[in-house]
């Protein structure tokens, strides 16, 4: 770490492409922000680079993909977990991230999400909740809370919204944590501890959107919000994840919340070929390009 | 262009004006149908007419059941099977959204549902665009949809009545895509008569389902398993709606011109300073705008170059286009889209129209395929006057390249 306090760049610097600065999100998004604990996480977790893959899907948070110097994909709407699962069955020592947004992985790619917890893939899911659709112009997505207004709620959103920590735990994660954008050293921790996890690990950010969110919510600006993140965040550490609902303006539990084990997908596969075909079991260990 | 039979006074009494966009007129259509169930899932472009239903349903001035669907795929499914309990439904979606309900798509026809559908026409992914392309509307083109291309909010507004009038109609009862273009229609505004509820009562009679309904009292199993005893059957009704269906848009767009005043001429094509051209430009949508403006450029050079506007794809009046355009000497057909691995490696409406001139025209004059303005690049006055060019040396005899991508960078 001291190398890069005491370098002149910027440490997170070498995770960007700088080419491609400036980024399309707005003053006061929390994803930059994200982006920043995640370089630091994989500063602190000494992490080999070339075993990593991040993979994001559309949306705000799928620009990650082209903003990060690591082997990234930008995948079809919803999409970013079948890509993550095909690169993990094909490369199993890869480090597998999946970086995308709420409307991307839990409504469009919703059944996927719920089914790779199931499995217990490996993969790593950072998803950074900004209870909208955001980059179409804010309508109502699977996460907006009750009352909120959205461009397709001109009079307060009236469906009831998914509590994602509670749905990835029900559907089997083996790690599950949720912060705000203003927790930005838990956060960093947070993901630095998900890469020693063996099986599906899911990080919910929740990140302002001052363009479309907070403003027609009139929740004030970008720093408006972190002062309710600050306010109005409890830390509670293994929450039962169906207390930690969100409302518009009400407490948002954050913390780890699961932390538990469970064999994932590629042991329980290696286990049930060995039981039932013994020795004729071979391990092609090396099947992929490496 | 289309143009207002009635005289001003008289039309005020009847119309307002207003500065709405291409997708703010498809939304002001779908109030003045009274259409009962919407669904949505955000994309660009055709999002803002999500945003503008919500809004006209949360100001009160429309009654409908709307909901977000959780992707494109649930959205065309919601809508499908509200009309086939008998409600009028409407939907959309642009680029790889419409792509991703496909299978939706592909039912739709088949099941004899009359959905209206807006495609905002937006480029397939890879590599990322939000620009117009046609490929995507383009992609149902086999499958039983009605398609057409609009190039302006009026003709947007005015074809969405027209839409559910001929979708709805018994002989015909399958699905209608306008495709508007990405950003250049939907997106800009101009100003746009909107008729009264009054003339669209008129127009537009409610939506009878008849024997196909679903309902407890008319007991019916939808998309039953009929493997190879019944599918070419099944199949063989669709062709024969597409058999009737010029004579049905024929039709209604006589009664729209009755009822609003306002004529669009021949509904399949509109022809731009054609009289006395010796070539012609074809293209759909919004490209008309910088075609005009270079033809009539052209037109003060002395060279005699008109435009024709193909406003519907399915059902592509065939014979009709044939025998219009085989009294030019060439034809260059600039396409928003691309179909690789075609005939002569042209675009998907070069390929339709020199089809049409085989079997239809009594000359052969050489159908010249440009690919022009992809993934929402402009389709320039100069590039205009470059295909014309062209077209004038194949007129000449001089023999040309059957495709030719214009405006492509070095």
């Amino acid at each position: 770490m001291n190398d890069f306090i005491n370098s002149v760049e910027n440490p997170v610097e070498r995770f960007l492409r700088t080419d491609r600065m400036p980024h399309i999100w707005c003053p006061g998004c929390g994803i930059g922000t994200t982006v920043n604990c995640f370089a630091r996480a994989l500063i602190e977790s000494k992490i080999d680079l070339q075993s990593l893959a991040l993979v994001s899907g559309i949306g705000c948070t799928g620009r990650v993909a082209g903003y990060v110097k690591l082997d990234s994909f930008h995948t079809t709407h919803g999409r970013a977990i079948p890509f993550a699962t095909g690169l993990k069955l094909a490369n199993p020592k890869l480090n597998v991230v999946v970086y995308s947004g709420d409307g991307d992985l839990s409504a469009i790619g919703g059944n996927h999400l719920i089914h790779a917890a199931r499995r217990n893939i490996d993969l790593k899911v950072i998803c950074v909740n900004n209870l909208i659709y955001a980059m179409t112009g804010g309508q109502t997505a699977p996460t907006t809370p009750g009352h909120a207004i959205t461009s397709t709620a001109p009079y307060g959103s009236y469906e009831p919204a998914f509590n994602l920590p509670h749905l990835v735990e029900a559907a089997g994660a083996v790690y599950v944590a949720r912060w705000t954008t203003f927790h930005v050293r838990q956060l960093a921790r947070s993901i630095a501890e998900v890469f020693q996890k063996k099986g599906f690990g899911f990080i919910e950010v929740i990140s302002p959107c001052p363009t479309l969110y907070q403003r027609r919510n009139r929740l004030g600006d970008g720093l408006d919000t972190m002062k309710y993140y600050k306010e109005k965040s409890k830390v509670r550490h293994g929450a039962p994840t169906n207390e930690v609902g969100l409302t518009m303006t009400g407490e948002i539990i954050v913390g780890k919340f699961v932390d538990r084990d469970r064999p994932d997908y590629q042991t329980l596969m290696r286990t049930q070929l060995s039981e039932s075909l013994g020795e004729r079991f071979v391990e092609s260990a090396e099947m992929v390009c490496s | 262009m289309a143009t207002i039979a009635l005289p001003v006074e008289e039309k005020k009494k009847y119309e307002q004006e207003a500065l709405i966009t291409g997708a703010e007129a498809i939304a002001v259509a779908c109030k003045l149908a009274n259409v009962d169930v919407v669904t949505a899932y955000p994309i660009r472009p055709y999002d803002t007419v999500m945003q503008y239903i919500s809004q006209l349903k949360a100001d009160g001035e429309m009654d409908c059941e709307y909901i977000v669907a959780e992707g494109e795929h649930s959205q065309f499914e919601i809508v499908k099977h509200a009309s086939v309990c008998g409600a009028r439904v409407f939907c959309g979606s642009s680029g790889v959204g419409w792509m991703y309900a496909m299978e939706a798509l592909t039912v739709t026809p088949a099941l004899r549902v009359p959905m209206v559908a807006m495609v905002g026409n937006r480029a397939l992914d890879d590599p990322g665009a939000f620009g117009v392309e046609h490929n995507d509307a383009l992609a149902v083109r086999d499958l039983g949809w009605l398609l057409n291309w609009v190039d302006s909010a009026q003709e947007a507004l005015d074809t969405a009545l027209i839409a559910y009038r001929v979708a709805e109609d018994p002989r015909m009862f399958v699905p209608c895509a306008i495709s508007c273009d990405g950003a250049f229609l939907t997106h800009s505004q101009a100003l746009v008569n909107i008729p009264t509820q009054e003339q669209v009562k008129q127009f537009l009679p409610p939506y009878k389902r008849g024997d196909l309904l679903l309902h407890p009292d008319n007991v019916i199993s939808v998309a039953p398993q009929v493997n190879e005893d019944w599918v070419m059957e099944v199949r063989r009704q669709n062709y024969e709606v597409t058999e009737r269906a010029c004579g049905v848009i024929r039709e209604v767009y006589a009664d729209f011109e009755r009822i609003f005043g306002r004529k669009y001429g021949n509904p399949f094509f509109e022809e731009y300073m054609t009289e006395d051209a010796e070539v012609v430009l074809l293209g759909m949508g919004t490209l008309s705008t910088p075609t005009r403006v270079a033809i009539r450029k052209m037109r003060e050079q002395g060279k005699k170059v008109g435009f024709v506007r193909l406003r519907w794809f399915r059902p592509f009046a065939g014979v009709e286009l044939a025998k219009c355009l085989e009294r030019f000497k060439a034809i260059g057909v600039i396409d928003r889209d691309f179909s690789f691995g075609s005939p002569n490696l042209s675009g998907v409406v070069a390929t339709e129209v020199r089809s049409a001139m085989y079997t239809g025209a009594a000359t052969r004059p050489p159908v010249l395929g440009f690919i022009c303005g992809l993934g929402g690049r402009e389709v320039l006055v100069q590039d205009v006057e470059h295909m014309t060019d062209i077209t004038f040396q194949a007129a000449k005899g001089k023999a040309q390249p059957l495709t030719q991508w214009i405006g492509l960078r070095g």
